[in-house]
């Protein structure tokens, strides 16, 4: 076709040129004429239409026959007439032709056609310049005519139940192009014989090619003796769907320079370049690659010749041509011809500013959807430095980009067109289609439309925002400086800086550290990994976590995967200090020896001896400190600790303690037990009260079976609130059973107390005044007890532990225990 | 920035406090509340310096509790984005260092330390010129800008930069001892 094209321009050049070229076209002619010889014997009626009135719509079986013609006229040895109808459609699909292609050029044949008999008579040219003046109105016509087929026309082609079905059948795998050819070759002997239109085998269609044809007899006939298709085995495409049989998904590739690519195979498979220079007509393009080149390799083989295959890939790594020199490798240096540019040769590889440029076939890139990563952006931009590259590179991978999400009230900037660095907010959202008000107020008066890619996201330092993609997925922080499109953040957790595009970040007000679950670990987690190895997690990336060891001394942060841990640890065991005190999850402790001597926090998690405290004051390991308990002191009014852990179970001895609390924490679990020896300050049977809104079950008794709960304790009776029955009885205290399943109405002030404690512990002081409130107030218990439940978790939510005092929940002093607790210990605070 | 303004807040008391001196005891626990606090909206508040006016108590059902209605004139301060602030540091880590302005925890990033400035770890780690001239480290007294706050319910986190003009240390505790 190309050869085609250049005898038509020839022969718009002047005379002289044209007798030369006579000869030339001779020959070419001579074997033209062969061609349209059988072209006219096939399809003169068809050139007649073609003539009056051939426009691209008028059908698509012709362009077709003609490819077929031509590709018999010129590849093929001249056959009969009949067979050219089987084949054309194949050989169609086969050389992957478009429809467009053939159409024109169909068109361009007549003319020539008509043109040469001119010629062969020598006509002036006058004459000549007209029929070439005729010609090119003619095609420019068509031209026109085919852009403007509309989708009418094309519905029209659309296969029809008159038109032959397609067939679908099987054949065996990887040799579907084979039995396409024996097809071929058996409409090429057998002629009409054979019934079948046309044979697709489809390159991305495995164990399957498609047979055209009226009746599924024909297929089964021309299936006939070939091998490798299973002919048993025919199914019909459905009208509707044989479109999509024969759809091509063409890529728009655009490419343009600048643009990012992905290599697609080789030692480059995978790895991003630049797009340096397109060459459209021959589908290449130059890229900019950072190579992966292994010197020594190199080295050696121009020494001594050894063709060793290495398996392994060089890592990539800028191209230092002194090195290579070093090496003794020749290294030429040339000037590329046309752009001027000095390339440094090392074999046929040539490397300019450290990167390789390497000229590929566009197939063997990949152009769509293309996300460079920070890190790939950051080796390219390390040595454009101060180039055009960085802005430039970076504003055409905004262009590359897929989806932006622009949102309503998004602060913006113009990185395209004359607009460009002006900053605006979205309006609207159409689509592709932003509308933007500018900040410059002269200008704000009406909305700006623009493409989605004109548009990146703006921010100013200090802004709080958060990442949504990409690997820091889901952190937050707050913008420290901007550079292009990158953003700067400082996260708001790990006070780490993170780098991060515009592109993936959002305004936000919220405080998370990143994601914080996989599964079914979460940040902060204590995790077996395997038999010796536990560590709690302290960050969870987007498929891995770190894990901070489980090893005192010194810290060990281990990247796990989701499948490397083995469990998670949900056991809350207790250790002891240096002083035997013993701790529990949540009591703050501080370290007293080794590497993080000094430091306090509560503890997190106790296993194996080793606590994890979270010290809201170290930065490294999102807090974490792992210590022995041994090493740890107890803080926070030690001194009672010891008393009251001297016996931590002896609140099990008391009769009628609810069994469930005893041996959750001996802290807590004082709470009765104490009370007993400390009752010169409480009033007698004080610790009774803990079962004060305990849950209970009668054994005995007319109400035998019936559960409960304790409102009062008289003397050796108590009265039971009956869950069944609307009243209150009284039963003899020997004659209940204290319910395992303890009430939430009674846990909800214990687990409030407890995590309370330790930030609430300076105001303890306060409390103490109002001892007498009280006391005062345990003298009438109904009161008490029918409080404790509703009014503490009345007022929890609302106050924090601070305000406790002054908001007055006397009530639940007396009767929570934790506050039993707390008050001996606050007299030691205030000695 | 300090402010002198006025707030207004529902005090609770209870019953025991009431007597001749209630008055007294509601201002006393309106400083204990209050002072030391942080809002997002107006800042830390610093301290009460007077009281406008207390409204009429009302009994609250079932408690016994009476809320006032109290109006108080308090200066309260709230930093801002692009103020100069001068703040003591606190600590210092290979991220950068921390500094307070009173209430107000400020962070100041590596990256926003002058780039001639390295960090220095050891027993006291610190930033230091490359010439040695100008070191920050724990207790120095630094010059800063405010480039971003973040308001949490209870507490105003800044990060700040000393990369500027006019910024960075203005008095060295390793200078003068």
């Amino acid at each position: 076709m190309p050869r085609r094209r250049d005898c038509n321009d020839d022969a718009v050049h002047e005379e002289e040129e044209e007798e030369e070229e006579e000869e030339e076209d001779e020959s070419y002619r001579r074997r033209k004429r062969r061609r349209s010889d059988f072209i006219d014997d096939l399809a003169e009626e068809d050139d007649e239409d073609d003539d009056n009135g051939g426009t691209g719509g008028s059908g698509r079986r012709r362009p077709r026959r003609r490819t077929a013609s031509e590709f018999f006229d010129l590849e093929a040895a001249v056959d009969t007439d009949d067979d050219e109808e089987e084949e054309d459609g194949e050989d169609d699909f086969i050389v992957d032709g478009g429809a467009e292609i053939p159409d024109e050029d169909g068109g361009r044949r007549e003319y020539r056609h008509r043109l040469l008999p001119q010629e062969d008579q020598e006509e002036d040219l006058e004459e000549l310049t007209r029929s070439i003046k005729q010609r090119y109105a003619r095609s420019a016509h068509v031209e026109y005519d085919e852009e403007a087929t509309d989708h009418v026309e094309q519905q029209a082609l659309l296969p029809s139940v008159r038109d032959p079905k397609l067939w679908m059948v099987k054949c065996e795998s990887g040799h579907e192009r084979k039995v396409a050819g024996r097809l071929m070759q058996e409409a090429i002997n057998r002629g009409s014989e054979l019934q079948i239109r046309s044979v697709v085998a489809l390159d991305h269609l495995q164990n399957y090619i498609y047979i055209e044809a009226c009746k599924e007899a024909h297929v089964r006939e021309a299936c006939k003796g070939i091998h490798n298709i299973y002919a048993a085995n025919i199914k019909l495409v459905p009208i509707k769907e044989m479109t999509d049989v024969l759809t091509v998904e063409c890529e728009a590739v655009d490419i343009a320079r600048g643009t990012w690519v992905r290599m697609k195979r080789g030692t480059y498979k995978g790895d991003l370049a630049m797009a340096v220079h397109v060459n459209d007509m021959d589908q290449r393009v130059i890229v900019k690659l950072i190579p992966r080149v292994d010197l020594h390799a190199l080295a050696n083989k121009e020494g001594r010749e050894v063709p060793k295959k290495k398996a392994v890939i060089p890592p990539p790594r800028l191209m230092n041509i002194d090195e290579a020199r070093k090496m003794k490798i020749f290294v030429e240096r040339k000037q590329d011809t046309r752009t001027g540019d000095y390339f440094d040769n090392i074999g046929s590889m040539s490397f300019r500013d450290g990167f390789l440029y390497k000229t590929v076939a566009l197939k063997s890139t990949r152009t769509q959807n293309i996300r460079p990563t920070f890190d790939e952006l950051e080796k390219f931009r390390q040595l454009d430095e101060g180039g055009n590259g960085d802005v430039a590179s970076l504003s055409t991978f905004f262009a590359n980009r897929k989806k932006v999400r622009f949102m309503k009230g998004d602060h913006v900037i113009v990185v395209k067109g004359e607009l460009s660095n002006m900053k605006g907010h979205v309006e609207k959202v159409e689509e592709d289609i932003v509308h933007i008000r500018l900040d410059q107020k002269d200008l704000a008066v009406e909305t700006l439309a623009f493409s989605d890619k004109e548009l990146c996201k703006y921010f100013e330092k200090g802004n709080h925002v958060k990442v949504i993609s990409g690997l820091y997925e889901g952190a937050t922080g707050m913008v420290e400086s901007v550079e292009g499109h990158v953003v700067n953040i400082i996260s708001d957790i790990t006070k780490e800086r993170l780098q991060v595009l515009a592109d993936k970040v959002v305004q936000s007000s919220e405080v998370t550290s990143d994601l914080t679950r996989i599964g079914e670990y979460e940040l902060h987690d204590l995790v077996k990994l395997d038999n010796e190895n536990f560590g709690v997690i302290i960050r969870v990336h987007s498929e891995a976590f770190q894990v901070l060891k489980g090893m005192p001394g010194r810290p060990e942060v281990a990247l796990v995967g989701l499948r490397e841990i083995k469990e998670k640890v949900e056991k809350k065991g207790n250790a002891q200090d240096r002083f035997k005190n013993q701790f529990a999850v949540k009591d703050m402790v501080k370290v007293i020896e080794g590497p993080y001597k000094g430091k306090q926090g509560p503890v997190k998690h106790i296993f194996r001896g080793i606590v994890f405290i979270h010290d809201r004051h170290h930065l490294e390991h999102a807090g974490f400190i792992c210590a022995k308990s041994q090493s740890c002191e107890l803080i926070g009014g030690s001194g009672e600790n010891c008393d009251r852990n001297g016996k931590p179970f002896s609140s099990r001895l008391v009769p009628l303690r609810t069994p469930s609390r005893a041996p959750q924490s001996p802290m807590r679990s004082s709470g009765g037990g104490p009370a007993m020896s400390y009752g010169g300050r409480q009033r007698g049977g004080r610790g009774d009260d803990a079962l004060v809104g305990a849950d209970v079950k009668i054994r005995l008794g007319p109400f035998k079976g019936c559960k409960g709960r304790v409102v009062a304790i008289q003397g050796t009776s108590v009265r039971v609130e009956l869950e069944a029955q609307m009243k209150v009885v009284s039963v003899d205290r020997n004659h209940i059973a204290d319910n395992d399943s303890v009430s939430t109405a009674f846990r909800e002030p214990y687990r409030h107390g407890l995590g309370s404690e330790t930030p609430s512990h300076p105001s303890r002081t306060p409390l103490h005044p109002s001892m007498t409130p009280i006391r005062d107030h345990g003298a009438t218990p109904i009161h008490d007890g029918m409080r404790t439940p509703m009014v503490d978790r009345a007022w929890n939510p609302m106050s924090p532990p601070r305000y406790n005092w002054e908001v007055g929940n006397a009530a639940s002093w007396g009767s929570s225990p934790e506050y039993q607790l707390s008050s001996p210990r606050s007299t030691a605070y205030q000695e | 920035m300090f402010f002198h303004i006025v707030l207004e807040r529902n005090m609770q008391l209870h019953p025991r406090h009431f007597g001749r001196d209630l008055r007294e005891k509601l201002v006393s626990k309106l400083m204990k509340d209050v002072e030391g606090t942080c809002s997002g909206r107006h800042g830390f508040i610093v301290a009460i310096t007077g009281i406008e006016s207390v409204g009429k108590g009302l009994i609250r059902d079932g408690t016994g509790f009476v809320t006032f209605p109290v109006k108080y004139q308090c200066v309260v301060f709230r930093p801002f984005k692009g103020e100069i602030l001068e703040a003591v540091v606190t600590m210092v880590n290979k991220m950068g260092f921390f500094a307070e302005a009173g209430p107000v925890q400020i962070f100041v990033s590596n990256h926003l330390i002058p780039d001639d400035m390295e960090f220095q770890s050891g027993d006291v780690p610190n930033y230091t010129t490359s010439d040695g001239s100008v070191k920050i480290q724990k207790e120095s007294e630094v010059r800063l800008k405010i480039i971003g706050t973040r308001v949490d319910a209870t507490e105003i986190f800044c990060i700040g930069t000393i990369k500027d003009d006019f910024l960075g240390v203005i008095s060295d505790p390793g200078a003068n001892a």
